[in-house]
C-alpha cells in the first residue's frame, strides 16, 4: 500500500517536468513579448530594448529554462514581470478563492448527480430515466459562458437577488465574521450554480452506467431474493459499489472542473486563478504562466492520484498492481 | 442496427443532424441573404424580414446562423477526425508492441492530461493567427488522449483473444494481424468516443471563440455569434438566442446519436 | 456527513433568502466607489503603465503639476515656476506644508529622487524616454529643501506637462530595488487619498487625508472595484453596487434611462485611424489613398459602431486639444470621386468586380487587434465598404502583443499593409515620434512617413515655446497630413460615464475626466 503510493509520488516527478517543458517551449514559441504591453507613442525603442535584457529575455530559450527549473528546484517559481512580485505569492492569493469555488461546486455536482444517477438506473427505460437522461444532455450540451450571462440577466437584473460580480461586498468590509461569510456565500451562489449545471451531467450518466451494471449482478439478485427492501438494495448495496468507479472519474474530473473555473471566474470577477492565468497569457507574463501551469498542473495530478490511492483503499482488489 | 432503430430518440436526433447537415451543404440555397451584408437597420426584432432578426452590423441573423453552421459542424467534424486518428495510431501503437514504446506513449497521454488543456489551447491559439483551420487543429491535437486509452486497452484485450494468437501461429504478419483483426474490433467503441468528441469540439470552439480567439470576422461561427451577442443580450436577445439554442441543439443530437450508438454496441 | 449536507445547504439558503430584494446592505455613507475593467498590476507612478494602475495612482500620489479641467498645466505641489531666457533652465518653487501619508515632509530632495530613479536604467520604467532629449537626459537638481531646478540640453516644449508625475518618497525607498520593492503593494504618496488595503483581483480601498495640503478631502472612503467583463460593470451600477462606472456606447440609452444616475458624455484626447503602410506600392500612390479616404463612410462606422455618440475624424490632432485647425481636407464620404481617382491612379474595374492595375488586384489586408470590439467591428465595416469600389480588403485579427511585434518590426519593409489602431495623445501636441522620418524604422511612424515639410515644422514646434507660434506650427502639419491622408482618419471615441446621482463636486466634464479636483467630491447625506 504505501509503496504504490510512494510509487506513485516518485512517478509525479517526470511528469511535472514533460508538463513544464512542454508549456514553456509552447510559451516562448509565441510571437511578441512581454514589453510589447508599453506602447504608447512616447516609449523609445531603447526603453523596451533594456527592460528585455533587465527580465533576461535576451537569453536563448533552453537557457531560460534551465534557469527556471534550477529556481524551481529551490521553491522559487520567478518573480512575474511588470507586477514585479513573486509568482508564489501571487498564486497563493488566488488559490483559496479558486478551490472554494471548485470544491463548492463539487459538493453541490456530487450531491446532485448521485440520487439522480441512482434513480436515473433504477427507473431504467422509464419516464423518469428518459427525464433525468435529457436534463442531463441539457447540462451537457449548454454553452458555459452562456448559461452565465443567463443567469445573470435573471438574478441579479430582473429579480435583484444576488450580486453578480465579485467575492464580497466592500461595503461590509467592517461587519462581523458571519456576516461576512454570509456575504461570499451569497456572491458564491450564481458561479457555483453555473459550474453544478454545467457538470452534474457528466456525473450523473457514470453513475447511472455504473448502476445499472452493478444491478444486474447476482449479490443484487441475492439480497432481493433475501427479501431485504428495495431501498435497502439500492441505497445500501448497489450505490456503495456504483460509487467505486465514481472516485476514480472525480480525479479525471478536475482539468474540466479548471477549465470552467477560468471562464466563470472571469465572467462572475471571482477573484481566483483562472482570471490571474488567462491575463497572463494574453500579456506573455511567462514566469506567472509557467507558474500557474506548473501549479494547475500538481493539483490535477494530485487530484488522481488521491482517487487512485481512495479507490485501492475501498477496493482490496486492485492493491498491488498499479494502474496506468 | 435494428435496437439503434429501435431508440426513437436516437433517430429523431439522427434526422435533425442530418436536416442541419443538409442546410449547411447548401447554405446559399437556404439563406435569404448573403451572411456579410451590411444592411439599413441594426438590432431589428424578428420579423417576416428577417425570421431571426439582425445583428448588430444590420446582418441577417438567419443567413448568418445557416453559413455559422457549415464552420459550426466542420470544426466538430475535423477536430474529432484529428483526435481520433491521432488517439487510435498511438493506441494502437503502443497496445500492439508495447514496451518501451508503450510506456512512452503512455506517459505523453499522462503528461497531456494533467495539463488544463484550456491553457494549451489559449497559448497554442496565441502563437498561430487565430483562424478556422488552426482552430480545428488545436482542438484536436488536444483532445486525443481519451481515444488514446480506449484503443490501447482494447487492443490489449484483442490481443489475448485466441484467434490473434492462431494468426501468429499460421505466420500473418504484423502489420496484417493488425488492420485485418485487431482493427475491426477497435472501431466500434472509438466511434461512439468519436462522436461524444465531436460534441465537446463545438463546445470548445464557441469557448474560445468567447475569449476571442475562436473563428474570424466576417465569417460566421455559432461560437462568435455567441461572442458578438455578448454584448447585446439585453438589447437584442435573439442575437444570444438563436447560436447558443443551435449549439445545444446540434450537441445534445450528438450525444443522444451517441447514447443510441453506445446502446447498439452494447457496452 | 448528512449533517455537513445539511448545513451547507441551509446557510445557502438563508444567505440567498436574506438578500432579496435590495442587494447593498453595508453602509455606504461617504464611501465613492470606482469600477476598474482592469487588474491593478502595481501602484506605483514610475513603473505601471496600465490604465487601472493610474487611476488609483492619481488619488495617492501627487506630482510637481497637474492638468486642470481646462486642459491647463497648474501647480500642484510646485507652487510656481520660472523658465530662464535661453528656455534650457526650468527652476521648480515647492510649496511648504507637503507632507507624505506617514507624516515626514516632502522636500525637493524627494522631488529629484523620483526623476533620477526614473532615469537609472535599472528601474524598469518605460517614463524615461520622457526625460531624454536628443539621447542627451535632463538633470534634476535640488537647491535647498524647496527649490527643484531641471537643466535641459536643449528648450523642450512638451517637458512642463512631463513633470506631472506622482513624486515618490526618498526616504522610504532609498537603498532599495524599487522594481521589487514592497512599496508598490502598499504605497506612501502625499495626496489626497492614503492607501488602506488591496485585495488582489477584488478591489482596492483608500481613506481620506486629512492633512490633504490642497484641503482634507469630503469623503471618508474611495473604494476601485475591479470588474473585468462590460456586462457584469453595467450591472454592478444599475444594482447600486458601484457608483462610477464607464459606459460603451451601445449601453448609452439603457444608461440614461436609470434612476438616480448622471451619463455624461465627452470628448477625448484620442483618434482612431486604418494606417496604411507607405513603403507598400499600392499606398505609396496618393491617389489610392485618398480614394479610400472617399470610400470611407465614417457616419456608417460611427453609427453602427457607437450609435451615433462619436466625431468623424479629418486630421491627426484632437479637436478638444488647443492646436486643432478644423480647416483641412476633409474627403467626405463620396463613391463616385473614390472610382474616379482609383481609374486615374490606372486601377481599372476587373471582370470580377475587383480592380487592378497590370494584372495585379486592388487587394490588402487590415491587421486590428483582437479583444477590440470597436476595431474590430470597424475592420468588417471597411471590408464592405471598399469591397463596393472594387477594392478587396482582408481581414486578420491578431493578439495584440503579435500585431506590436509585426509594427515593431526592425526591417524597413515590414510585414504588413494596413493596421486600425489609436493614439491617446498627451496635452502637449507634439507628436514627433509619430510623424518624424527618423522614426521609422525604429520608433512610431511604423507605416514610414515620410515629408520634409512636416520633418522640419515638427522640429520647430518642439523647441518654440511660444504658444501662438506653436498654434501656427501645428495647425501647418495638420493641413499637410490630412491633405495627404497616410492614414484615412476615422473617428474620434467620445466617453461616456454614469455617476450615481448621490456624489456631487464633480468638475466640468471634459478629456481630464469628472474626477479632477477628487478631494471637493462628496456625497450626498440622506440618500
Amino acid at each position: 500500500m504505501y509503496k504504490h503510493v510512494l510509487k506513485r509520488l516518485v512517478s509525479i516527478i517526470p511528469l511535472l517536468i514533460g508538463v513544464s517543458i512542454i508549456s514553456f517551449f509552447v510559451m516562448h514559441l509565441a510571437p511578441g513579448d512581454p514589453t510589447a504591453l508599453f506602447v504608447d507613442p512616447s516609449v523609445s525603442p531603447h526603453e523596451l530594448a533594456r527592460i528585455r535584457s533587465n527580465w533576461g529575455l535576451d537569453h536563448p530559450v533552453h537557457v531560460q529554462y534551465f534557469f527556471w527549473l534550477k529556481n524551481v528546484l529551490r521553491g522559487d517559481l520567478g518573480t512575474a514581470y511588470i507586477i514585479n512580485r513573486p509568482v508564489t505569492e501571487l498564486i497563493a492569493e488566488r488559490i483559496p478563492a479558486t478551490l472554494l469555488l471548485m470544491a463548492t461546486s463539487l459538493f453541490f455536482i456530487l450531491l446532485v448527480s448521485i440520487p439522480l444517477g441512482v434513480l436515473s438506473a433504477y427507473k431504467k427505460g422509464r419516464g423518469l430515466d428518459n427525464i433525468i437522461s435529457v436534463l442531463s444532455f441539457l447540462g451537457m450540451s449548454i454553452p458555459s459562458f452562456w448559461l452565465a450571462l443567463m443567469l445573470m440577466l435573471l438574478f441579479s437584473v430582473k429579480l435583484g437577488f444576488l450580486p453578480s460580480s465579485g467575492m464580497s461586498d466592500p461595503l461590509l468590509a467592517d461587519t462581523s465574521l458571519p456576516g461576512k461569510l454570509a456575504d461570499i456565500v451569497r456572491h458564491m451562489v450564481l458561479p457555483v450554480l453555473t459550474m453544478v449545471i454545467i457538470g452534474f451531467a457528466g456525473l450523473t450518466r457514470y453513475i447511472r452506467s455504473g448502476t445499472i451494471e452493478v444491478l444486474g449482478q447476482n449479490y443484487i439478485k441475492a439480497a432481493r431474493a433475501k427479501g431485504l427492501s428495495e431501498r435497502t438494495v439500492l441505497f445500501k448495496h448497489a450505490l456503495r459499489n456504483s460509487l467505486l468507479p465514481v472516485i476514480t472519474i472525480l480525479g479525471m474530473t478536475i482539468p474540466d472542473l479548471f477549465a470552467g473555473a477560468f471562464i466563470i471566474e472571469t465572467i462572475f470577477a471571482w477573484p481566483g486563478m483562472g482570471r490571474l492565468g488567462i491575463g497572463a497569457v494574453f500579456s506573455r507574463n511567462y514566469p506567472l504562466i509557467m507558474g500557474i501551469v506548473f501549479i494547475s498542473s500538481l493539483l490535477i495530478i494530485l487530484g488522481n492520484l488521491a482517487a487512485d490511492v481512495l479507490y485501492s483503499v475501498a477496493d482490496p482488489r486492485i492493491r498491488t498492481e498499479g494502474k496506468d | 442496427m435494428k435496437k439503434f432503430r429501435r431508440n426513437k430518440l436516437a433517430v429523431a436526433a439522427l434526422s435533425v443532424l442530418a436536416l442541419m447537415a443538409v442546410v449547411a451543404l447548401f447554405a446559399p440555397f437556404f439563406a435569404p441573404y448573403d451572411p456579410g451584408d451590411i444592411g439599413k437597420t441594426a438590432l431589428e426584432a424578428p420579423s417576416m424580414l428577417h425570421f431571426f432578426g439582425t445583428d448588430d452590423f444590420g446582418r441577417d441573423v438567419f443567413s448568418r446562423a445557416v453559413y455559422g453552421a457549415r464552420i459550426s459542424l466542420s470544426v466538430g467534424l475535423v477536430a474529432v477526425s484529428i483526435s481520433v486518428l491521432v488517439g487510435f495510431v498511438l493506441g494502437i501503437i503502443s497496445g500492439y508492441f508495447g514496451g518501451l514504446t508503450e510506456s512512452l506513449i503512455m506517459r505523453f497521454v499522462d503528461i497531456m492530461l494533467s495539463f488544463p488543456s484550456i491553457f494549451l489551447i489559449l497559448a497554442v491559439q496565441a502563437i498561430l493567427t487565430p483562424n478556422i483551420y488552426n482552430v480545428m487543429v488545436i482542438i484536436g491535437l488536444t483532445s486525443w488522449m481519451g481515444v488514446a486509452r480506449l484503443v490501447r486497452a482494447e487492443v490489449l484485450s484483442v490481443k489475448e483473444r485466441p484467434y490473434i494468437e492462431a494468426a501468429h501461429v499460421i505466420g500473418a504478419s504484423g502489420p496484417r494481424i493488425m488492420f485485418r483483426h485487431i482493427l475491426p474490433n477497435v472501431i466500434a467503441p472509438v466511434i461512439v468516443a468519436g462522436t461524444l468528441g465531436m460534441a465537446g469540439a463545438i463546445l470548445t470552439e464557441s469557448a474560445l471563440s468567447f475569449l476571442g480567439l475562436g473563428v474570424q470576422p466576417p465569417l460566421s461561427s455559432w461560437g462568435n455569434m455567441l461572442q458578438d451577442s455578448q454584448a447585446y443580450l439585453r438589447d437584442a436577445p435573439w442575437m444570444a438566442l438563436i447560436p447558443g439554442l443551435l449549439i445545444l441543439l446540434t450537441v445534445l443530437c450528438i450525444y443522444l446519436v451517441g447514447e443510441g450508438l453506445r446502446e447498439e454496441i452494447g457496452r | 456527513m448528512k449533517k455537513t449536507i445539511l448545513i451547507v445547504i441551509s446557510v445557502f439558503l438563508s444567505a440567498c433568502l436574506g438578500c432579496s430584494g435590495s442587494i447593498k446592505t453595508g453602509k455606504n455613507i461617504g464611501t465613492l466607489t470606482f469600477t476598474l475593467g482592469g487588474e491593478v498590476s502595481i501602484i506605483n507612478p514610475v513603473l505601471s503603465s496600465d490604465t487601472a494602475s493610474s487611476a488609483v495612482e492619481g488619488v495617492i500620489f501627487s506630482g510637481l503639476t497637474k492638468i486642470n479641467e481646462d486642459l491647463e498645466i497648474v501647480p500642484d505641489i510646485a507652487k510656481s515656476w520660472t523658465v530662464s531666457a535661453d528656455g534650457k533652465t526650468y527652476t521648480f518653487y515647492l510649496r511648504d506644508d507637503v507632507y507624505w501619508h506617514d507624516g515626514e515632509k516632502l522636500t525637493a530632495y524627494d522631488a529629484k529622487f523620483t526623476f533620477d530613479l526614473i532615469l537609472d536604467p535599472k528601474v524598469n520604467s518605460v517614463r524615461r524616454g520622457d526625460y531624454i532629449i536628443d539621447g542627451i537626459p535632463i538633470r534634476f537638481e535640488a537647491r535647498g529643501p524647496k527649490v527643484l531646478r531641471a537643466m535641459l540640453p536643449k528648450p523642450f516644449a512638451p517637458f512642463l506637462g512631463r513633470v506631472g508625475m506622482g513624486i515618490l518618497p526618498k526616504h522610504l525607498l532609498e537603498g532599495k530595488d524599487i522594481n521589487t520593492a514592497q512599496f508598490n503593494r502598499a504605497p506612501v504618496g502625499s495626496g489626497p487619498f492614503i492607501f488602506k488595503e488591496w485585495i488582489s483581483a477584488d478591489r482596492v480601498v483608500v481613506e481620506r487625508n486629512p492633512r490633504y495640503f490642497a484641503g482634507a478631502p469630503k469623503i471618508e472612503k474611495i473604494v476601485f472595484k475591479i470588474i473585468p467583463d462590460e456586462n457584469a460593470r453595467f450591472i454592478a451600477l444599475e444594482t447600486g453596487q458601484t457608483d462610477v462606472c464607464d459606459i460603451p456606447a451601445k449601453d448609452y440609452k439603457r444608461a440614461k434611462l436609470l434612476k438616480r444616475t448622471n451619463v455624461f458624455e465627452y470628448d477625448s484626447l484620442m483618434y482612431v485611424y486604418l494606417g496604411l503602410n507607405q513603403k507598400r506600392e499600392i499606398f505609396s500612390d496618393k491617389k489610392v489613398r485618398q480614394a479610400l479616404a472617399y470610400a470611407t463612410d465614417k457616419q456608417q462606422l460611427i453609427q453602427l459602431i457607437f450609435n451615433g455618440l462619436a466625431s468623424p475624424a479629418y486630421g491627426p490632432m484632437s479637436p478638444v486639444g488647443w492646436t486643432y485647425n478644423d480647416n483641412v481636407e476633409k474627403y467626405d464620404h463620396n463613391v463616385q470621386k473614390a472610382e474616379k481617382l482609383l481609374d486615374e491612379a490606372g486601377w481599372f474595374m476587373g471582370k470580377d468586380g475587383l480592380r487592378e492595375k497590370k494584372g495585379k488586384k486592388l487587394e490588402f489586408t487590415i491587421l486590428v487587434n483582437q479583444g477590440n470590439k470597436e476595431r474590430e467591428k470597424a475592420a468588417v465595416i471597411l471590408q464592405w465598404q471598399y469591397k463596393k469600389i472594387g477594392v478587396k480588403a482582408n481581414i486578420r485579427v491578431m493578439e495584440w502583443s503579435s500585431l506590436l511585434r509585426i509594427l515593431n518590426a526592425k526591417s524597413t519593409e515590414k510585414d504588413f499593409d494596413a493596421v486600425i489602431i489609436g493614439w491617446s495623445l498627451g496635452i502637449d501636441p507634439d507628436s514627433y515620434s509619430i510623424w518624424h522620418s527618423t522614426q521609422y524604422p525604429l520608433g512610431l511612424n511604423f507605416i514610414g512617413y515620410s515629408n520634409r515639410d512636416v520633418d522640419w515644422l515638427l522640429e520647430k514646434g518642439r523647441t518654440t515655446l511660444n504658444r501662438r507660434a506653436r498654434k501656427k506650427i501645428y495647425g501647418d502639419i495638420q493641413q499637410i497630413i490630412a491633405e495627404e491622408q497616410p492614414y484615412i482618419f476615422l473617428w474620434y471615441p467620445h466617453s461616456i460615464v454614469a455617476v450615481s446621482d448621490r456624489i456631487g463636486g464633480l468638475s466640468k466634464p471634459g478629456p481630464a475626466g469628472l474626477f479632477v479636483d477628487i478631494e471637493k467630491v462628496y456625497v450626498k447625506e440622506n440618500y
